[in-house]
């Protein structure tokens, strides 16, 4: 189906992003695959499987959908709704060693939160090799020979998806704003709160990732796009000539009542903060250097270039603190348990049972501390 | 009974499942516990279950209150954190194990024919058709000739007004869970014919609750265990574009 075909359905997976929806799960032809065309897994939300079918064109491979209960993979994986039990689930049920002759399937690498590569090896006999961060680099990915450069491994976050996320964040407090404006003060007031709202959301998703909007500072820069908004729909008051007393109040006051309900958690709302909610993003994570050999598997799932191998020490180096979004990925699949979170407390918790909570940035609140498979 | 819809954000943190369960059920979740406990153990001693999603255990153990010898397997490790804490009920001849497997890696880890019964409780209206398909030829082969397997789930009900009143009731709670926790579960349909497609005979179900829960059990065939999965009967595939 066309990008313009496909518009009504995208549309309406983003207005209604924070719902789940399924795709079919299975195993899906793009192209005439044949029996050595590359498998590349993925979850069943429906905006994902329209683009990465938009993306793959003209190429021959096979996309096995697995079941992530209609999430994207990012937030699946880290949520605990998408795991390597469910890629396992996936290659059985469609029988995949049947279908093709080699023994190699490609995971999408922000799935690596939750889906442990060598689980699915050890249970399949396939080899699980990491694909790039965002479905737009697979055309390249394919074209190399199914390698991963470093820079396709690096979370984008583009001025698209930024207004794909200020629109499914947004409308939801917009409509509540524009409904309390219209029925309180009619309908001229109305669109001067609308455009006020509108302003600052937008505007907020939009100096991402070039302004930082984590911690406490972040109030300070919502405060301004509050005021640009509020500037904003008070120019359109003054052209509707709508202005009064009511009307400039709701209309100054709408951005910032948005923008803080916004700023709750506005950093969980985007690929590039740690959820404000969530108790990992008050831990680092920390490198145990003496249980690292060197493996690197860290390196080729951090989504923001965190991790660097140090080649002469064959030892892994955090390079960049500051950029860590507490995914866990690196955590989850080193094969050494060389990685875990330290919180401020001091309090460590290891690799074990960071797989066993979901502890990340989208996961689990708190941990429960269990034992292993009896 | 209330809708299972709201598992979701029960399971999304363990230590409240067993306490949530039991609201939802009006109490009487243990009534099921109970009931497939006796007909999975019922003219064996010492049987082996293997219960599939286990979840925190509370089936598991009510086999193993019964004699029975208990493996719990859920590929939840928090909801299996749970169960581990858990204590056999006191006077229990049984035992029980907890692994952290997904149902359709049972063939990984048992061997054809070892287990007497296999036992799932609101497990099935978690999996895709396809897993429910492969899962049930799968345990098919792991239960012994004879064996028996039990399903209790949540279904649609037959009559129309009462699947209306179903949905009525359902969906604002599915609706209330989807928001907190993403996702959701929905009811099993047709499951005696899943059932019987997958090679089990004498297949009974039994409804309760308004005809929106029901409890299937069916028998393996004489030849049980030494077939192995069909193959290509499960496959799912989606054409291309």
């Amino acid at each position: 189906m066309s990008r313009l075909g496909a518009f009504p359905q995208d549309l309406g997976d983003t207005l209604l992003r924070m719902l789940p929806h399924r795709a079919p799960t299975g195993l899906i032809a793009i192209g005439r695959p044949g029996r050595d065309a590359p498998v590349l897994v993925t979850g069943n939300y429906t905006l994902t499987v329209r683009r990465l079918r938009r993306a793959l064109a003209g190429h021959e491979a096979w996309l096995l959908c697995a079941d992530s209960r209609g999430i994207n993979v990012w937030c699946a994986s880290g949520g605990g709704h998408f795991t390597h039990h469910d890629v396992i689930a996936a290659m059985r049920t469609t029988r995949l060693s049947e279908r093709v002759d080699h023994r190699e399937v490609v995971l999408p690498q922000l799935s690596a939160t939750g889906v442990e590569r060598r689980r699915i090896e050890e249970a399949t006999g396939f080899r699980a090799r990491w694909g790039p961060a965002r479905l737009e680099d697979l055309p390249d990915f394919l074209a190399r020979g199914r390698r991963v450069v470093q820079r396709e491994r690096l979370m984008r976050f583009p001025w698209r998806e930024r207004l794909e996320m200020a629109v499914a964040w947004g409308w939801p407090l917009l409509a509540i704003a524009v409904g309390l404006g219209w029925g309180l003060v009619g309908p001229g007031p109305a669109v001067g709160v609308g455009v006020a709202v509108v302003a600052a959301v937008a505007g907020l998703y939009m100096a991402v990732p070039r302004v930082r909007l984590a911690g406490r500072g972040r109030w300070a820069v919502f405060a301004v796009f509050a005021v640009l908004g509020a500037l904003l729909g008070a120019l359109v008051l003054w052209l509707w000539q709508a202005a009064g007393v009511a009307a400039i109040a709701s209309t100054t006051a709408a951005p910032f009542v948005v923008l803080a309900l916004l700023g709750l958690d506005f950093e969980g709302t985007t690929p590039w903060y740690a959820s404000a909610l969530a108790e990992a993003g008050r831990a680092e994570v920390e490198l145990v250097e003496e249980r690292c050999t060197g493996a690197a598997a860290c390196v080729q799932v951090c989504p923001r270039g965190v991790l660097v191998m140090d080649g002469r020490r064959r030892k892994v180096r955090i390079a960049e603190p500051d950029a860590c979004i507490r995914c866990a990925a690196c955590i989850v699949q080193c094969p050494e348990d060389a990685l875990r979170f330290r919180f401020d407390d001091g309090r460590m918790v290891e690799a074990t049972e960071i797989r066993r909570t979901r502890l990340n940035m989208l996961g689990k609140r708190t941990v429960v501390v269990g034992g292993g498979d009896d | 009974m209330g809708s299972f819809a709201w598992m979701r954000v029960l399971e999304s943190s363990a230590e409240r499942y067993d306490r949530g369960i039991r609201w939802l059920s009006g109490g009487r979740i243990d009534e099921v516990y109970r009931a497939v406990a006796v007909a999975a153990t019922t003219g064996r001693t010492a049987a082996r279950v293997l219960d599939v999603g286990c979840g925190t255990g509370g089936l598991a153990l009510a086999c193993a209150a019964r004699g029975a010898h208990a493996v719990g397997i859920d590929r939840n490790a928090g909801m299996l954190a749970v169960a581990r804490a858990k204590a056999l009920p006191a006077g229990a001849s049984g035992s029980v194990r907890w692994l952290e497997l997904g149902a359709a890696e049972i063939e990984d880890v048992f061997e054809p024919r070892s287990f007497d019964a296999v036992v799932a409780c609101l497990s099935f209206s978690e999996m895709t058709d396809d897993e429910q398909a492969y899962v049930l030829e799968v345990v098919r082969t792991r239960l012994v000739a004879g064996g028996r397997l039990i399903i209790a789930d949540e279904v649609r009900p037959r009559q129309a007004w009462r699947r209306a009143w179903h949905a009525v009731r359902r969906w604002p709670v599915a609706g209330l869970a989807y928001l907190m926790t993403q996702t959701g579960t929905r009811p099993v349909d047709g499951l005696p014919d899943r059932v019987r497609g997958a090679g089990f005979v004498e297949v009974g179900e039994e409804r309760r609750w308004g005809d929106a829960f029901a409890i299937v059990q069916a028998l393996t065939g004489g030849e049980a265990g030494s077939a192995a999965v069909r193959s290509g009967a499960a496959g799912a595939e989606v054409e291309g574009p």
